[in-house]
């Protein structure tokens, strides 16, 4: 197989051109899940039933269905609800990018409250019964000794998630909407030439990736100083 | 062959063993007669551990010789499965297949190695722990045991392959006090029986009691060798004096 | 739910792909799993290597764009071919069930590399020892101590990769596979209720991870029986 190198030159400074789009997408999602996921974390250790039981079913059926078929269900299927376009959300909801930061959101949310109760569930016992006899009240306990704690503890998994909706972002291709996976595809469809393009992509996403990685990497050292300087 | 060396199970020929730069054996030299009951003592990291893993080769030793039973053990690997056929081991860990039942953990090498029948290896893996005197515990799992009786039941997993020779790797050092006794109880009776045995072991009462050689090394050398009578009463090396005093005075 | 009317069966065999989808991408994730942790492990540096490329690459890029590969990727391939024996062949393709099975089982078989590899390392070292020290050979040690060992610990983090696999078998719907999204897609095309027939697709997806949980919960059961406190 020869590659056509000047399509590969040609393709990527084109491809780029979507990169903002995929940047907006990745983190205003990232933003508006992580908040959906605190509410919903707190929803669920709230120890009340009526808090408890709707989030866990919002997680249940976030985490038990393709993000795709979400993403459909809001882009495609909500129009169909007069309630919907009636709606004040309409403005958001007509539009696929707005449609596609919902699904995104919503999605993320479920799996990053699920990363923060497993943080807040490895807190140990004992240092919240240390605190609990300093006579830090509830309230207390939570904002200065297990929410620092368990956000150190899930900091690994969420790195992980955040890769995983950047990934997310390229289905939002699928709706119209035109980031680097949707420009990729509109080059394919024109040239035919899968391999110069979609490999190319590849690339900058591995890139996009590494530098995800490289970022919570530093950000756990600097949050593990505490760590290292017992040594 | 002669009679002599045909009654000769382990044989030790100038072994040593590196672990990078660091020596752990040197140039060891230690023959183990059929029957023979061998305790091997010394302080921890004195190579006691590894020249019984080399006698299996769970370590290979670096120069040497090392026979078992007239095999010399190479790298070739027909040769290691043959001799790991005549030598059983019993670990300080135990080393139980937690996902294997009791007897299911002592029919495992007989299948696998001896190809003998499923009623075959049952029969013999209830002679064996009857032997010592678990039977009782046959279908439990590992884990539902106290450490004495796991360690029991890996003593009868060793049995099942009936070897010439069993090598214990410090058997009671990972047992609760209480439960050492049992365990002692059931090595005193294999060596009645007249079981070949090396035994590394802290357990000098056992050593006075049932071993015929007393082996005590130091930094990866043999210091002495003797019957546990001279071994005890008239040490001759001052290093073995000094490891007697330390730890029989607690 | 009179939308539906002439379409149960449709969704029925859409379905049956997704299960058929599922299983043939399972049994070749576990192979992919297995060869690339047994890589990762080896002491051969072009090993190492060509298995750190393969998870860097599959884990980092998004799984709609390695799907796309495959599938116009092997087109191009096939066509090109088949143009060589029959100069008017226009188009011709990898059937997308094959090419959907391929990419995803590469996709999940990445992150089984890594579940494999950190279970074969987190088996207890004295258990191989005492199988060895029996007598066993290298091949039954893997296969009776090291593989039963192994896979209790790689079950729950297992389980995880097969919720994302049974997820991911939407995505083959963007290929022309006619599973059940595929089948929605067409159903709208004649009743114009995409909210409802994309909810039923969702509900078909909810229902499958539902009975893959399920099943893991009941494997992990028994692979820890052997936990249980005996009576």
């Amino acid at each position: 197989m020869i590659f056509d190198l000047e399509l590969i030159l040609d393709s990527i400074p084109q491809m780029l051109m979507g990169l903002g789009l995929t940047l907006q997408l990745l983190f205003l999602s990232l933003a508006l899940g992580t908040a959906l996921a605190i509410i919903l974390l707190l929803m669920r250790i709230s120890g009340r039933w009526v808090l408890a039981a709707p989030a866990m079913a919002y997680i249940y059926i976030f985490r038990g269905t393709p993000i795709l078929v979400q993403i459909f269900i809001i882009y495609y299927g909500l129009p169909q609800l007069e309630l919907v376009r009636e709606s004040i959300l309409w403005p958001i909801l007509r539009e696929p990018f707005g449609c596609a930061i919902v699904a995104l959101s919503l999605n993320t949310g479920a799996y990053v409250s699920e990363i923060f109760r497993g943080g807040v569930l490895g807190v140990d016992r004992g240092l919240k019964e240390a605190a609990s006899a300093l006579g830090l009240s509830a309230r207390q306990r939570f904002i200065y000794i297990t929410a620092p704690i368990a956000i150190r503890l899930s900091l690994p998994a969420y790195s992980n998630d955040v890769v995983s909706l950047m990934k997310s972002t390229a289905l939002a291709s699928t709706i119209t909407l035109l980031d680097m996976t949707g420009i990729a595809r509109t080059i394919v469809a024109e040239t035919y030439a899968p391999y110069e393009v979609f490999l190319s992509l590849m690339v900058i996403y591995l890139v996009l990736t590494w530098m995800i990685q490289r970022s919570f990497g530093w950000i756990e050292k600097r949050m593990s100083r505490h760590v290292r300087s017992e040594i | 062959m002669s009679d002599n060396q045909q009654d000769v199970i382990v044989q030790v020929e100038n072994v040593d063993k590196f672990f990078g730069d660091f020596q752990a054996l040197k140039a060891v030299n230690l023959t183990v007669a059929r029957g023979e009951r061998v305790v091997v003592c010394g302080p921890s990291g004195s190579g006691k551990s590894t020249l019984i893993r080399c006698i299996n080769r769970l370590e290979a030793h670096s120069s040497g010789r090392i026979l078992i039973n007239g095999h010399e053990l190479t790298d070739d690997v027909k040769d290691i499965d043959a001799v790991r056929r005549e030598v059983g081991m019993v670990f300080q860990s135990f080393n139980l297949f937690p996902h294997l039942t009791v007897i299911e953990n002592l029919m495992l090498a007989p299948k696998l190695v001896r190809k003998t029948s499923k009623t075959e290896n049952r029969e013999l893996a209830m002679e064996m722990l009857a032997r010592v005197k678990i039977q009782d515990q046959a279908e439990k799992w590992p884990s539902a045991l106290s450490g004495g009786q796991q360690q029991r039941v890996a003593i009868a997993r060793a049995l099942c392959m009936n070897p010439e020779v069993i090598l214990f790797d410090e058997p009671t050092s990972a047992l609760d006090p209480e439960m050492i006794s049992e365990v002692l109880d059931v090595m005193i009776d294999l060596a009645k029986e007249g079981m070949t045995m090396i035994c590394v072991t802290h357990e000098m009462g056992f050593a006075r009691s049932v071993a015929d050689k007393v082996v005590f090394m130091d930094q990866g050398e043999i210091v002495e060798t003797g019957p546990p009578a001279t071994f005890f009463d008239s040490p001759k090396s001052d290093r073995t004096r000094l490891f007697l005093q330390q730890i029989l005075s607690h | 739910m009179e939308v539906l009317t002439g379409w149960w069966d449709d969704f029925f065999w859409g379905s049956l792909v997704v299960v058929k989808l599922f299983f043939v991408a399972l049994i070749l994730t576990v192979l992919f799993g297995l060869i690339g942790s047994a890589a990762k492990l080896s002491k051969n540096r072009v090993a190492n290597a060509i298995a750190n490329g393969y998870t860097i690459v599959f884990r980092g890029t998004p799984e709609i764009l390695v799907l796309l590969l495959f599938y116009f990727g092997s087109a191009i391939a096939l066509t090109a071919l088949a143009q060589v024996f029959d100069p008017d062949v226009k188009f011709v393709d990898f059937p997308p069930f094959w090419a959907g099975s391929l990419a995803i089982a590469l996709i999940i078989g990445s992150y089984a590399t890594e579940t494999f590899r950190g279970a074969f390392l987190g088996v207890d070292s004295g258990q191989i020892e005492a199988a060895r020290a029996l007598g066993l050979s290298n091949l039954q040690t893997f296969i009776y101590v090291r593989i039963p060992a192994m896979w209790r610990l790689a079950l729950p983090p297992f389980g995880n990769h097969m919720l994302s696999l049974i997820k991911d078998t939407a995505l083959v719907a963007i290929i022309g596979l006619e599973e059940t999204l595929f089948v929605a897609e067409q159903a709208i095309g004649y009743t114009a209720k995409p909210f409802t027939l994309y909810l039923v697709v969702g509900a078909i997806y909810l229902g499958f991870s539902t009975i893959i949980t399920l099943t893991v919960m009941l494997c992990e059961k028994y692979a820890n029986r052997h936990l249980e406190i005996a009576k």
